[in-house]
């Protein structure tokens, strides 16, 4: 190449400078400074006068001792294991559907992909109104079929909230779910299934000895990316129920909100942010680690 | 491959499950057009009948509500604009130019897609207060476009990656510098490619919500989403105006995904995949 490899260098180093330089100051800054609060006695007024006062390790035992805390990362779980697995098998039967040849295959597809696409407050908005007691769509619906014992004011019941609020997630998450599917369901040689079935397998055994074990590294990518989503949904379910009724729905994220911008206790607020910060970073290291040794072995089996 | 039988059975098939599916949807525009006293009935209709603009005049006669749709626009448009001038030139030296650090510059971007945007929005909060950015576009835009550059960058990297180097290497030996390969050469062949990462950098800045409601403060910047949520609260009871203040805010993602389908997806699958 003719222009000497140092200049160029320089030049690639000006060109990743502005970038960098942003995501450093407006996401890396903020996250350290999220550390630091932490471990500060910080509110409002501390803010504005700049008097913050060390306190150790005071906050995260203030967290630690409070019900509603706890209380918040079970509901995460809860909301984040129902969302993935029903998202998952939805997401999954659909790409199994969608990946056989038919008219206007790509053009429904698309249509699917349109409830993932919608800002979360509007889809929350929308579930809203379709779970509302007298005149949502959904209980008319279950008693048009003769379901109605189905018929129930689900957001504003504690004992069904969540079931609202997960339901709506799976709607979201259903699309994405079948897309990526079915992109781990074309790498599949269709000559394998014909072989099979040459032997005389059926398809439930092919499904079961071919489909499933070639699509595992693809579900392991498509479950990890829905953990890392779903555990960090906020305004979906903020817009839904506002974490009630009584605490019913407020997931980590809620709770760390309310903290820091209902309560103003920022120290508090931060220090149980890093629990929704350690648990994406943890599943997102294992994952980078997992693609690499995939990436040494001699036939990638990942996407 | 055998030819498949009954191809439009599943058609229909398909065609079902997209329908079942899609009802909330329906319902959305269904009940943005039906007469407000005909919204709230024990047994709803199926069909508005007769149709009506009336929720829309209502919504649109909320105070506030062509500011805010204005605000998203000026917001998501400047989330495009800067991710874009900030992505493009960052992509391309990480997939062209090798550099010391390169590993971990793009190991940081993919480390930079992980944080929930709460624990992002707090510390913004108290660092863009003291910087006299909250309440500010710019403030808004930089925050979404935290979102938006690591992912620009992981998905136009292999795109750039893919090309062919032979025209660069020829444009530079004609003497033309690198800035001017990106420009001249490099972005009119990725045009696919940039076109997928504004697209989706639109759709993220215009759905934002959560720094919405805690950095823009103030109804002078405040996006449309904050808005139809503070609507809620206020109207709750007038579905109407709030599926037909919904309506308009799904309009354009509608129509960005309409025109821009094909990248977008290919975009989408690419990034999230192999990321």
């Amino acid at each position: 190449m003719n222009q000497p490899s140092a200049r160029r260098r320089r030049t690639g180093y000006l060109f990743c400078l502005p970038g960098m330089a942003f995501l450093a100051l407006f996401l890396a800054y903020p996250l350290l400074y999220n550390v630091w609060t932490s471990v500060h006695d910080v509110d409002l007024g501390q803010l504005l006068g700049g008097a913050e006062r060390f306190n150790g390790l005071d906050n995260y035992r203030t967290v630690a001792d409070d019900p509603a805390f706890w209380h918040s990362v079970r509901l995460s779980l809860v909301f984040t294991l129902g969302s993935l697995l029903l998202q998952f098998t939805i997401g999954f039967a659909l790409a199994l559907l969608f990946a056989r040849p038919f008219p206007f295959n790509g053009l429904l597809r698309s249509l699917l992909l349109v409830a993932w696409l919608l800002p979360p407050v509007v889809s929350g908005t929308l579930f809203r109104w379709m779970l509302d007691a007298e005149s949502g769509a959904y209980n008319a619906l279950f008693q048009a079929v003769g379901l109605s014992g189905l018929s129930h004011d689900w957001l504003t019941d504690p004992s069904t909230s969540m079931a609202g609020v997960v339901f709506a997630n799976v709607w979201v998450g259903v699309p994405f779910n079948m897309l990526l599917l079915l992109v781990g369901l074309h790498t599949i040689d269709p000559e394998l299934h014909e072989a099979a079935a040459i032997d005389g397998a059926s398809a439930g055994q092919r499904f079961r000895h071919i489909t499933l074990p070639l699509m595992r590294p693809v579900s392991v990518t498509v479950l990890l990316l829905g953990l890392l989503y779903t555990f960090k949904v906020f305004d979906l379910v903020f817009v839904m129920t506002g974490g009630g009724p009584v605490d019913a729905t407020r997931v980590l994220s809620l709770y760390v909100y309310e903290v820091f911008f209902s309560f103003f206790r920022f120290g508090q607020g931060a220090a149980a942010g890093l629990l929704l910060l350690v648990v994406p970073l943890l599943a997102g290291v294992w994952y980078v680690r997992r693609l690499r040794r995939e990436d040494e072995a001699p036939a990638g089996g990942a996407v | 491959m055998r030819p498949p039988r009954h191809p439009w059975l599943w058609t229909v098939i398909a065609t079902l499950i997209t329908a079942v599916f899609l009802l909330p949807v329906y319902w959305m525009v269904k009940t943005s057009l039906t007469r407000p006293d005909r919204i709230l009935r024990p047994d709803p209709q199926w069909a508005p009948s007769p149709v009506t603009g009336e929720n829309y005049s209502t919504a649109l006669g909320y105070e506030g509500l062509t500011r805010a749709l204005f605000n998203s626009l000026v917001i998501s448009c400047g989330v495009v604009a800067l991710t874009l001038l900030l992505g493009v030139p960052l992509a391309y030296a990480l997939a062209r130019i090798r550099m010391r650090g390169s590993g971990t510059m793009v190991l940081a971007l993919l480390v930079a897609q992980l944080p929930p945007a709460i624990v992002l929005a707090a510390p913004l909060f108290i660092l863009e207060r003291r910087a006299g950015l909250t309440g500010t576009y710019l403030g808004l835009i930089a925050a979404d476009t935290t979102l938006t550059l690591p992912f620009t960058v992981i998905v136009l990297r292999p795109v750039m990656r893919s090309m062919s180097p032979e025209l660069e290497e020829a444009a530079l030996v004609d003497g033309c510098g690198l800035p001017g390969v990106l420009l001249r050469v490099v972005l009119p062949l990725m045009v696919p490619g940039v076109v997928a990462a504004a697209g989706l950098s639109f759709l993220i800045g215009w759905g934002e919500f959560l720094f919405g409601l805690t950095l823009g403060e103030g109804p002078d910047v405040q996006p449309v989403t904050v808005l139809l949520n503070a609507f809620i609260g206020q109207h709750g009871t007038s579905w109407g105006a709030l599926m037909a203040t919904a309506t308009l805010i799904s309009i354009p993602v509608v129509c960005v995904f309409a025109v821009f389908q094909r990248f977008i997806v290919g975009g989408l699958t690419a990034g999230s995949v192999r990321g």
